[in-house]
This record gives structure tokens, sequence and C-alpha cells, in this order.
């Protein structure tokens, strides 16, 4: 299960089925899946195949089970993905932003291999060509930015919020932004360009 | 400590008399905005041009760049804040497969450089072909470390009984600075308040954390560096290495926030070009977030034992004050009481600096002024409250006289009626329930100013293409655009013919973005390079138009006679006179267009449960002004996000050491708190724009007094006066408690 942003934390159970209780898994180089005692199957630790379904495109990579699928798109694709950016690194800032499967999550805390075939966005598929996402244009128009690099993870946020709920209230953008971070307090503005994109649905 | 990571002093920071004012009459003619009625884009709300580069996704922060063949570099920090470096083994890091380089930083061998003097320090590095690998590698490095007692607090540094953790004491001496004759003028005083007030130690918790990549081709280095001073940081990299300033060169396209902890050259660059050097390959080195808390700056704590005295008609008489502080390992906690803003005519301040086992702080953000804001304005609402008199006249009755940089007594009126003022009760809000409603305001001033030594070059290219370059860097205050609109007002060109060519050092020299002078230092800079370009261009275009170069203008895409518009050329048809030779002219920066020196309040209104102890902020109104606003639309996200980063240092901002181990118990962003979107106020800004004065730098100024109108305002709502930050829930219960059990008033 990747780590959604409403439900910290994940099983240990889904943890151990995934990637193998490193006790077990010592010594087990193979690409394909093992079998443990337990007939659970066992990645790693060596490279393994991954296959990421990103944007609309499918994606293979070798790599090892304990990268995260922030740092696979970010470091392991090529071209790399560097739309999302890594902060924190522990699912309390909200830069690392993506959607899975429609719900928003923090990618900096799910393992790549959690999230194969599953449906992933990113920031980088909401332009068109050169034209940006009216989710865009307004952070542009109202400011909603500075530095920048909290800025895709908060657009990602807004999407998803938009798609699910086209009118929100202040209230319920807030909270679908309270899982993000901005240092340099853009927050009047990301709320601003949250109330007022353009998106207008059913 | 690491020397190169000491930041260089900030630019006229501390609101004092900044160096700028003192300039050279300048060569040429004397330079000046275009008439206000004429302006075109300058003063006007303009997005900043890297909007949509940020909002997709495509702007590449140095965090983000891959080199070929680049390698991941990886320092282990020390996990003792106080300790020696007694052997240092790296055989298993330099065998996990994918390793190419593995280099000791604290040589036991050399006692003077083997000494650890706080919490993640640098002790060895490692480069590998993946991240990963070269975590693994690094915690493989054998450390032998003698532990020694930490300073954890500021208590315990002057204990008698503390070991000597410094060379020179943990003590600085005591640095006295006084007028007039404090203990005369305290017998005649009507009313005395006595108090002791401190401040937390506050972290930058930039966003993109410190570091960069290194990668040499022979002798070159070339960097890409998250920082805040492009020349600061190549120059001090080179001394570092050992090699001459021209061999070095630091890109920064983009960087994810600074707030002055990225002011100087980084450790983690040197280190990677050392580890790049070793490998034969470029290095990248990003710090995690808990070395960015650990070891990249912060805002030193803050403690003052005040005496202050007023007479009965309340015009303060005396301020005498004991005041310390740390900034962690070696370094300063220098501030400034009483703030500036008001008279007190007879004053003393004794300061000492505390040295802990802590990360040594950098500039931040305004350095000084947020605490001697706070503890000012808190004395002063104290002794409004023995003079039953209401704090907003009792300021009033005691501010700075009016002057162009000193318009306090305009502003505050302004700010009284946003907020409400009329509506404040006395003290403690007598309503029933738990939640109580309250009202403060604090003041603040900056110098800001402009780099003399700032150059920018302008290229007309004979297609019409212009581009201004200068080596100045947008931490994200639209940098970027402004230089593009100051160009194309002058050039009287749509933006978007214009370029800003940015953040490398082999453009122009302009300063580090520091103390609220940058856009001080670019803007006339760049005025005087469009200046001098069009100037060239003129006289090509003059014969042509059969007038003398002075006779022409440049005003929406053409060249034309002054007060005969219609005789000229498109602009595209005069830079084709250019034949295949580009225009470049270069402009130094000149006096007449910028100014130093600014004002602004600040009020709060705010709610605090006295049963939970917690306080939301209601509503935040300041009156800020800047002298000429370039961009109103970014000087006002420079207004929200001062407010919004004074909020945090209000209410939620704590870096918290262990006080037996001095270990950071909060090196991260769920329990080192930044204010997040509920968090947020109704913010009420007027900025006065000073069209007169010239351009005036704004990113400091609105951090300053947030947290005093904040405490302020806590206090009057629930009757008890808070002398500390943060105001958390525990710090309001204990004062509700000690106001039991006595009163703290």
């Amino acid at each position: 299960m990747p780590r959604r942003k409403d439900e910290p934390g994940f099983s240990r159970r889904s943890f151990l089925k995934t990637v193998g209780a490193g006790g077990v898994a010592a010594g087990v180089l193979a690409k394909a899946p093992a079998v443990d005692a337990q007939g659970v199957n066992v990645l790693g630790p060596g490279p393994v195949p991954v296959t990421l379904n990103v944007n609309g495109q499918v994606h293979r990579l070798e790599i090892e089970p304990r990268v995260t699928l922030l740092d696979a798109l970010r470091t392991r694709f090529n071209p790399p993905m560097t739309g999302v950016k890594r902060v924190c690194d522990r699912g309390a800032c909200g830069a690392c932003t993506m959607i899975v499967d429609g719900k928003t999550i923090y990618a900096c805390s799910t393992l790549a291999i959690e999230a194969q075939g599953k449906k992933i966005r990113t920031v980088e598929s909401f332009t068109q060509g050169t034209v940006l996402h009216p989710v865009q244009q307004a952070f542009c128009e109202k400011d909603g930015l500075m530095c920048g690099f909290c800025t895709p993870g908060f657009v990602t946020a807004t999407v998803a919020l938009l798609e699910k709920t086209p009118n929100p209230t202040a209230e319920q953008a807030k909270r679908a932004l309270d899982g993000n971070i901005c240092r340099c307090g853009t927050y009047v503005r990301v709320l601003e360009a949250a109330l007022n994109s353009g998106v207008k649905r059913g | 400590m690491a020397k190169q990571q000491q930041p260089p002093a900030p630019p006229p920071a501390g609101g004092g008399q900044p160096q700028q004012q003192v300039q050279q009459p300048p060569a040429g003619p004397p330079r000046s905005w275009p008439p206000v009625a004429d302006r075109v884009l300058l003063g006007k709300s303009i997005k900043r041009l890297d909007g949509p580069d940020k909002a997709a996704g495509r702007a590449k922060y140095s965090y983000d760049i891959i080199r070929p063949g680049m390698l991941y570099g990886e320092i282990l920090g020390s996990p003792h804040p106080r300790a020696r470096v007694k052997a240092i083994d790296l055989a298993a890091a330099k065998a996990v497969p994918g390793v190419k380089a593995a280099i000791v930083i604290k040589d036991p061998a050399d006692p003077a450089k083997a000494t650890i003097n706080y919490q993640g320090e640098e002790v060895a590095a490692v480069a590998a072909i993946t991240e990963e690998a070269a975590r693994d590698a690094m915690r493989l490095i054998k450390v032998e470390y003698e532990v020694l007692q930490p300073l954890a607090t500021v208590e315990q540094a002057m204990s008698p009984n503390a070991p000597q953790a410094f060379s020179s004491g943990n003590v600085s001496k005591v640095n006295t600075s006084a007028e007039g004759d404090v203990e005369a003028a305290l017998k005649t005083a009507a009313h005395i308040v006595e108090g002791v007030y401190a401040t937390q130690v506050q972290t930058h918790t930039s966003l993109e954390t410190h570091g960069g990549i290194a990668e040499w081709e022979g002798d070159k280095l070339t960097m890409y560096v998250s920082t805040q001073g492009v020349n600061a940081s190549r120059d001090g990299i080179a001394d570092a290495l050992g090699i001459p300033k021209p061999n070095a060169r630091v890109i920064t396209e983009y960087m994810g926030g600074g707030f002055g902890s990225k002011l100087g050259a980084d450790v983690q660059l040197v280190i990677a070009a050392k580890l790049a050097k070793a490998a034969g390959a470029p290095v990248k080195i990003m710090l995690d977030r808990k070395h960015e808390h650990l070891i990249t700056g912060n805002r030193p704590s803050a403690f003052a034992k005040v005496k202050a005295g007023v007479d009965a008609q309340g015009k303060f008489l005396a301020w005498d004050s004991e005041t310390w502080g740390t900034g962690g390992a070696g370094q300063g906690a220098g501030f400034t009481v009483p703030y500036n803003v008001y008279v007190f005519p007879a004053r003393r301040q004794s300061h000492r600096d505390v040295y802990t086992n802590a990360g040594p702080q950098r500039a931040f953000r305004a350095p000084g002024h947020p605490q001697a804001c706070f503890i000012t304005e808190t004395v002063i609402d104290e002794l409004a409250d023995r003079l039953r008199m209401d704090p907003l006249e009792l300021r009033m009755r005691n501010v700075q006289p009016e002057a162009p940089n000193y318009q306090w007594k305009k502003y505050f009126p302004i700010g009284a009626e946003k907020i409400g003022w009329n509506r404040r009760h006395p003290t403690g809000d007598a309503t029933a329930g738990p939640i109580k409603r309250g009202l403060g305001c604090a003041a603040n001033r900056w110098a800001g100013g402009g780099n003399r030594s700032t150059r920018a070059m302008c290229e007309i290219q004979p297609d019409g293409s212009v581009t201004t370059k200068i080596s100045t860097q947008d931490i994200g205050t639209g940098t970027r655009t402004v230089i593009a609109m100051i160009a194309a007002e002058t050039m009287g060109l749509p933006l978007n013919a214009v370029t800003a060519a940015i953040g490398d050092t082999n453009y122009p020299f302009a300063p580090g973005s520091g103390g609220s002078i940058t856009v001080g230092s670019v803007s006339p800079t760049v005025r005087v390079s469009a200046e001098n370009a069009l100037k060239e261009l003129f006289t090509r275009v003059a014969p042509q138009l059969g007038v003398t170069a002075d006779a022409l203008e440049a005003k929406g895409g053409r060249i034309q006679v002054k007060g005969t518009p219609a005789k000229g050329m498109a602009w595209k048809d005069a830079c084709k006179l250019l034949g295949t030779t580009p225009i470049q002219a270069n402009g130094e920066w000149t006096q007449g267009l910028s100014s130093v020196g600014t004002s602004g309040v600040q009020f709060a209104d705010v709610e605090v449960d006295i049963e939970t102890g917690v306080t939301r902020v209601k509503k935040i109104v300041s009156v800020q002004d800047c002298g000429m606003i370039v961009d109103k639309l970014t000087a006002e996200s420079q207004m929200y996000g001062g407010i919004i980063m004074g909020l945090g240092f209000a209410l939620f901002e704590n870096r918290i050491l262990d006080r037996n181990t001095a270990k950071m118990v909060n090196p991260n962003m769920e329990w080192y708190l930044v204010p997040g979107i509920s968090d947020i106020p109704v913010i009420d800004i007027t900025l006065v724009d000073q069209p007169d004065r010239g351009v005036i730098g704004l990113g400091e100024p609105p951090v300053i007094s947030t947290a005093a109108a904040i405490a302020n305002a806590v206090s009057n709502a629930t009757g008890v006066r808070i002398r500390k930050l943060p105001v958390t829930p525990d710090t309001v219960l204990a004062a509700l408690q000690q106001e039991r059990a006595g009163g703290t008033l």
C-alpha cells in the first residue's frame, strides 16, 4: 500500500509481505522474487525489476527494493523526473506529493516496489505541451509561489483536491493542503489560487 | 569550528548605520527613475517570470541536477556534540561496492583539528555511484570518539562548575554600551518594570537543503550550489581548496530558500570538490533534513534582564539591561536593546555571548531584530500596564521623531484603525468562557541599502533581443523579474522582450542576497546598464532619423524623436542597424536610485484558550514601507512571507536540545514546527509606496514585529504577562499558574 497522506504509517504485515524481513532476506540476491519459509515472496536486497506506470508511460527499472518511489523518479528515470522534490524525506512536508490511483501520497515514504501496478501521476503530467494546467496558471497569477521548492507538491495536492471537489470551501482547501509545508510563506496566495483556479467540473 | 562555514557579516544588517551611505560622487549624468505617470511596469503587479517553470516542475534546482558520471557524496556527522576524534577507519566503507572515494575530515593525527564542538560536525565523507551505497558506506566508517561532557544550555555554560569547552572560555567578555545616567534617571521614575525576557533558537529550515555539485575539468572547478551568494560561495570555496578564484565557478539558476543561512561558502561543496578530485568524477552532496537543522545555522537565543523606568506622564526615562544568548559553538548572539524605534534618554546594555555545544548561528532574516523587538515591546506594554495607559498611546509618546525612514507615528494610527484597537480591553478579557481575545502591537525598522560594487552588463542583439547579465541570484524574492522589469521599462519594451541572466559567477559582480540589499543593489545597476546600452543604440539610430542621439526616446517598442512620435522606427528595425555587432554596455551601481531605511508596524488579534493554553492568531495587520515599490505583487508576497515566518517564531518554532546530551531532539519537520496553511490568520497588509525615495529592500522588515505583537496580544487576552517565546501552550499555562500563585504583574 502506498502511504496515503491521510493514513500515516503502513501496516507491518504489508511491509513484511512486500520486502521481506531483513534476517530472512539476507543473502538472497536473486532478481526474481524468492520464497521464504512462510511462503512469502522476498525481494532483494540486490536490484530487482520494477515496473512503474507514471503519467501513462511504463518505465522498467532495475533497482533495489529499498529505493523510494520519489528517488526512483528523481534519480533512476532517464531523463530524471525532478518536478517533485525531496525535503523532509519522512512524510512531513508534502514536497514529494504524487497522485497514486487518485489519492495523494508522500512519495518519499512509499517504496517504488509498492507502487507497481498503480497509476502514478506527477506534476509533470499537468502541463499540456507548454500550456499550464489551470491550477499552475492560478499559482502564477496569484503569486502562490516564491522560491518554488514546495510548489510542485502544492500544485499536485491542489489538482487532486479539485478533481474530487471542484468548488472547495476555504476550509476544505486548507484541509487538503495541510500536509504540505512552505517556508517562504506563500500560504495566503496558495489558498487564493486553490479557490480561484477556474477548474469547474460536473 | 569550520571557518568556511561562517557567513560574511550581513551587509548593512542590524539597522545600524549602513556603509552604503558614504558614497563617492557618481561619475556621469545624474540618474533617475521615469516619472510615476510614465511608468509602464514599475510599481505595477507583475507576475514572476519564472513562475511557470516552478509551477510546472521544470525549474532545475541544484538538488535536481544530475551531471554525467556523477557520484553521490555523504558526510558522516559526529553523533556527539562534544568529543575528540581518536581514530577513523575507512577500510570497511571503501570496500562497499560502488564506493569511489572516502576522505577523513577530522584528522585524529592533528589534535587541533580533531575536536568536535557540535552534533553533526563533519568527521569523514564518502562518494559512491548511488546514494544508497554512499549511505551504506558512511554507516561503516569506524570512528573512535573520546566523548566529553557537552554544554547544552546557557545555564550550564555559565555555571562556575562547567567544563571549559571553548579555549577562550564559555562566556565572552562583557560588552557594555551606555548613554546618559541610568541610575539617576531610574531614581526619578514614577514606575519601574523589572523582568527577565527570553527568545528561543530558531532554525532556518530552508526547504532545499544545503549542498550542490562539484565538477572538475582539469584544474577548473564548476559548482552548482544552493546559495544566496554565488560570489561569496565561489570565493570561499576557492580559498578553502587553495585554488585561484577565477578557476572556480558557481551556478545557481534556482535555489530553494536560504533566509540568511546560505550566504557563505558551504563546507559541503568543499568536501564534494575534494571527493570529486579523489574519485575523478562529479560529486553531489545535499544534506539530509537532520543535518540541515543541526549545522546550517540558526537564530541565536536571547535573554535580557531589564529594568526600565517611565515618568508619570508616560515619558520613558531609562533602560538598564544585562543581556546574553547563545549562537552555539564559538558564535556571537548579539542584539541591541532597547530596540531603537523608541527614545530612552538614558540606556545601558551589558551583553555576553555564551558558547554552547550546538550548531553555530548564521545570519537569519533580520539578525538580532525580532529578539530586540520582542524584549523591548514587551517591556513597553508592561510599563503601560503600570501607568494604566493605552500601550499605543505610550508608544506614540516615545517613538523616534518622524523622518522619511521613521514613519511609526503615521503608521500606528493606520494599523490601530484596521485592527479595531478601540475595542481593546485594558487587560485580561473578562468575558465568560475559556476563550479570551486580545490585541497587541509592535514596530520595526531596517536599513537595506545597496552595494556600490554591483555591476551589470546589458546586451542588445541585432535581432532585437535584450539580455541583462548580473551575478545576483533569485532566492524566491523575485529578483529575476525585477531585473527584467527595469531593463524593459528603460527600453520601452514589453517584459517578454528582455531576459535576465543571473546566478552565475561568470556575470558581473553582485552581492549576496542578505541584509535586504539585493533590490537596492541590482535595481540602480540594471537601470544604468540599460540606459548605457540604449544610449549607444540611439547613436546608431540618430543619423537615420536626421536628429542627434539626445533627441531620441525609447517608448512602446519604438525608438522615436521626443515630441514627434511619428518620426521613429520599430525597436527591431533599430537593432538591425547594429549589423553583426551587438551592443554590450556595462553599468555601475549609482546613487540616487535607491535609498536606505524602512519602517513599519504590526498589530495582532488573538484568541487564547486558557484551559488548553492554545493560541490562535485571528488577524495580523501590517503597515510597512520599502521606498519605491518595483513589483507590487512580489513585494506583497515578501510581506505575507515575513509575517508567516514571524508567526512561526511567535508560536511554534523551537530548536530543542536534550539538556544532558546536547543532542537536538526535533531535527525534522514533524517536531520542529513551521506554520502550515491552517495556522494562517487573516493578514491585512498596507504597503506604503514612497516613489520619491528610490528602491529599498523588503526581505527582512516584515518578519521583525510579528512575534512581539502576538505575545503582547496574548498577554492582553489572558491578563498575564508572557515574557518568553515561543508562546506554546505550556508557556501560557505556566504564566497563568504563576499568576494564580502570586502574579506576573
